[in-house]
């Protein structure tokens, strides 16, 4: 069981034991205040039940208060609002309550006081001496009539003195005269009662006042309201006063009205007394009693305050925490509607408004996540485009850019963040800093709107981009521009190799139909006059001739070379292992001309390729020569060829590298090796890399050419070594085609 | 807050009689000196002797017309096993005390008024009620079952002639009440 459900359990319980309590207590009063046995034994109970409830409530209350107080520490919403009510109901109920109890106290004090005045007091004590009064002469007559009697009486003995008590009685209307002996028992009795019992012995108080020779009296109430008086004497006889003496006790009956008046008097008297005893205990009593009804009254309508105010600002505080919610972003947030009141209609209200929250709400995240989806694919787009695009300011600081940006440029923006400066990724790269100066440059004098070529230095030769900058929409007033590049070094080579081809063929179309006529003319020519002509013009006809049919055959040669370069017959696809292709033709070579060294370095782990066997050995010969080539007159020349396999971006590509130790690529060729008539050879006819490019170009690989740092020249050939590479290759590649295409 | 704890140490006070009853108006000694059960012919006859408390505040309060009731309060049960005793007889002897100040004597009335004495001294008055010789409660054949049986005796003294109306409002404060220990002994036949 959690602590909230013994909390909840806890105050369920007091309320049971305060409402019981004060129930049974209720009805042991009501019970027990017609029976004074059973509220002398009850009282106990009563007063403990009475308590207990009491402290229950005041737990319960005190609970309620230290709750509010916590919430008013802690600044729990609605908590001031709570408190604020708590004081205005209380105040409201409080200061009423104090009024009539003080009210209520001081009526309680002059009412029970005006009960038992004193001139009330004083007339009773003055009524009862007045009594007292009037039955003490009574008394004292009655007395002096005993003691004339007991002197009569002396003498009279025997049926003389029961004649003469019979006569005195009714003389003086006495109730009864006896006589009794000097022995206390009864010598002689006249009563009005004939029948009476047994004359009781002279009672001792009687006898001991009358033995001492005095007379005695005495008034005497009885139970029906009247008084008797009760007189003795003692009877002086004249033989021996010790041995014969005896006394007369007379009963006589006062009158009835003086008796009525009398006991009227003590009754009263009595009553009073009675009364006037309970007077400060009944104060105290009333005080008590008021004292506690008001402080029941007052607990519960503290807590009823209290409980009033927490229901009626529960809604209140319901809002705030749900206003909270709101404001934190939880627009799923219902308040239970607490009645059909105004507040019932803000709760209603302020649901409404949620519903509306959350329905925007979602309607915003979904288009967020649109926006999220379309950057993405954006993203996605930029990643894979080949052009580069760099986002930036005019203080160069990067927003974004994407990989072929990187890539064209030679650098890594790797984990590089939104803000960091252009600079830093182009340090000790010469592409790079050459494209930033022209960058800064044109955004520094406020270009920031243009497209046109630019040429980069590079290791492997020039580059050429064209690049776009364009301002932001958004961004103009902050600088931003998004700047789009491309290398078109190898549409321009493209380009230029498409004229090129065109040209060879127009020109060994145009060459190639004379040739022949020509060579045939100048064979017939020699046919016919060799024969007549003397020795010195036939051996100048034969010279003619001859360097007419060489120079013929040279052309020839060159317009099929041109043929050659022109014409792209189809492929023929087959898989071979590129090692051995390699050992072939490097062998064919060392048999050729023994002198040239060459040395091998193969990847025994390459797989095989597949391409077109033919045209990878022409690419593999026309490498070779051009490096026995340049190695002419060099000492110690050798042409190195190696192959290795290369993982990239999920394809599979075998590495061809060859390499000499001649004297390189001049310099100013770098940027122009693979085209056509470009050669650094006296006799070359600068076909022979353009062909190899184009073989390359063919198998949707690539070529790099460069020299070494040790010296002589390198050329690397990536071939892929699948169809499947070939497509993922020429995906990256396929601007290289779309371009000849075009051109 | 100092209110209602004057409050609360009121009613806890109050709650305790015993402790406010040794220093009550009833103070001095009141027990029961005898009480034993004869049977005379088969009637079975109380005698008890009462000490009740004699002191100025209730001569005073007597003359000031406070009457005073006197209570005799005689149980007799009979044991059972596993279960609550047997009630036999239960029932209680009052007498009322008065002063009559017309007269100046002490007037002792029995429950229902029809007897009555007057007594010149109080403590001529407080002896007598303490004094209750042959009083028949039962007659023998009424003890049924086997005994033995438990007699308690107990006297109380209380403010008489009060309403009950008027003794339920006393209750915070009436301290003229006052019952003896029970006086116990087992009856055998």
């Amino acid at each position: 069981m959690d602590t909230h459900a013994l909390r909840l359990y806890g105050v369920r319980g007091l309320t049971a034991i305060s409402i019981a309590a004060g129930l049974a207590a209720l009805m042991l009063l009501a019970a027990s205040v017609e029976n004074s046995a059973l509220f002398s034994r009850w009282q106990p109970w009563i007063l403990l039940l009475t308590i207990l409830g009491v402290i229950a409530l005041m737990a319960l209350l005190a609970r309620k208060l230290w709750q509010l107080y916590r919430d008013f520490r802690d600044h729990a919403p609605g908590s001031r609002l709570t408190v604020r009510t708590v004081l205005m109901f209380g105040g409201l109920v409080v200061a009423p309550l104090i009024i009539v109890y003080l009210f209520s106290l001081d009526f309680i004090n002059r009412g029970i006081d005006s009960w038992f005045r004193v001139e009330i007091k004083q007339g009773l004590n003055d009524a009862l001496v007045l009594s007292r009064s009037a039955l003490d002469l009574r008394l004292r007559e009655q007395s002096r009539r005993t003691e004339m009697l007991a002197r009569s009486l002396r003498e009279l003995h025997g049926p003389e003195l029961l004649q003469r008590l019979d006569e005195e009685r009714r003389s003086i209307e006495a109730r009864e005269i006896i006589v009794y002996d000097a022995t206390g028992r009864a010598a002689a009795l006249s009563s009005d009662t004939p029948m009476a019992q047994q004359p009781a012995p002279l009672p001792p108080d009687v006898s001991l006042q009358v033995a001492a020779g005095r007379s005695y009296v005495s008034l005497n109430p009885l139970p029906n309201g009247q008084y008797t008086i009760e007189t003795a004497a003692p009877i002086a006889d004249a033989v021996s006063a010790h041995a014969t003496r005896r006394y007369v006790l007379i009963d006589y009956e006062v009158p009835k009205e003086l008796s009525a008046l009398a006991e009227a008097v003590q009754h009263t008297s009595s009553q009073y007394g009675d009364l006037s005893a309970v007077r400060e205990p009944l104060k105290i009593s009333f005080r008590l009693t008021l004292t506690l009804v008001v402080l029941l009254t007052l607990l519960a309508a503290i807590y009823g305050a209290v409980f009033s105010a927490q229901r009626l600002t529960k809604p209140v505080q319901d809002l705030i925490a749900g206003t909270r919610a709101v404001g934190k972003g939880d627009f799923g947030t219902r308040l239970p509607l607490p009645s059909r009141d105004e507040m019932g209609f803000l709760v209603h209200s302020f649901n409404d408004m949620t519903k509306r929250l959350r329905r925007a709400s979602e309607e915003a995240k979904r288009s967020r996540q649109a926006v999220e989806r379309e950057r993405e694919r954006l993203s996605i787009i930029l990643s894979r485009l080949s052009t580069g695009v760099i986002v930036t300011d005019r203080e160069l600081h990067l927003h974004s850019a994407n990989q072929s940006a990187a890539t064209i440029l030679g650098g890594d923006f790797g984990a590089a963040t939104s803000g960091a400066n252009l600079a830093q990724f182009a340090a000790g790269n010469q592409r790079f800093s050459k494209f930033l100066e022209e960058l800064r440059g044109r955004l520094q004098s406020g270009w920031d709107e243009w497209r046109e070529q630019l040429s980069l230095p590079g290791e492997a030769g020039e580059r050429v981009l064209l690049w776009a900058c364009t301002p932001l929409p958004d961004e103009r007033e902050r600088g931003g521009v998004v700047i789009v590049f491309d290398d078109i070094t190898a549409l321009l080579a493209a380009q230029r190799d498409a004229a090129w081809g065109e040209v060879a063929r127009r020109l060994a179309h145009e060459i190639k139909n004379p040739l022949t006529p020509i060579q045939l003319s100048a064979e017939r020519l020699r046919r016919k006059l060799l024969g007549g002509m003397n020795a010195e013009d036939a051996q100048l006809l034969e010279r003619a001739t001859h360097t007419i049919v060489q120079q013929v055959d040279a052309m020839k040669q060159m317009v099929n070379a041109f043929s050659e370069y022109a014409r792209a017959p189809d492929m023929r696809l087959a898989a071979f292992s590129l090692n051995q292709l390699v050992t072939e033709v490097a062998e064919l070579y060392r048999l050729q001309d023994p002198a040239a060294e060459i040395r091998l370095d193969l990847d025994l782990s390459l797989p095989e390729i597949h391409a077109d066997r033919g045209r990878i050995r022409q690419l593999l010969a026309n490498l070779i020569t051009n490096g026995i080539e340049a190695l002419a007159g060099v000492a110690g020349g050798c042409v190195e060829l190696s192959t290795r396999q290369q993982r990239a971006e999920g394809t599979l590509a075998a590495v061809i590298c060859v390499s000499d130790n001649g004297p390189g690529f001049r310099k100013e060729m770098l940027g122009r090796l693979f085209d056509p008539y470009v050669t650094g050879k006296p006799r070359g006819t600068g076909l022979g890399l353009a062909i190899v490019k184009r073989i390359v170009e063919e198998h949707g690989g690539r070529i790099e050419a460069e020299n070494r740092p040790e010296g002589g020249a390198k050329i690397l050939v990536v071939l892929p070594v699948s169809d499947q590479d070939r497509s993922l290759l020429a995906g990256g590649e396929r601007r290289v085609e779309l371009r000849r295409e075009r051109a | 807050m100092r209110r209602i704890s004057i409050v609360l140490g009121l009613l806890l006070w109050l709650a305790v009689p015993p402790v406010r009853a040794a220093a009550g108006p009833l103070d001095g000694d009141f027990q029961i000196r005898s009480a034993f059960v004869v049977i005379d012919r088969g009637v079975l006859q109380l005698n008890v002797h009462v000490q009740y408390p004699i002191n100025e505040r209730i001569r005073s309060a007597l003359q000031d017309g406070v009457t005073l009731a006197f209570d005799l309060e005689l149980n007799i049960t009979r044991h059972r096993r596993l279960w609550w005793n047997a009630n036999v007889l239960e029932m209680t002897v009052r007498h009322e005390l008065t002063y009559h100040a017309v007269t100046d004597r002490y007037v002792l009335r029995n429950d229902q008024g029809a007897e009555q004495e007057s007594f010149p001294t109080l403590e001529e008055a407080l002896d007598r009620i303490g004094r209750v010789e042959d009083l028949p409660i039962l007659v023998e054949s009424q003890l049924r079952g086997e005994g033995p049986w438990q007699v308690a005796v107990r006297a109380g003294v209380r403010r008489g002639r009060l309403s009950d109306t008027m003794r339920a409002l006393m209750f915070w404060s009436d301290d003229w009440h006052r019952n003896s220990d029970w006086y116990t002994w087992t009856l055998t036949l």
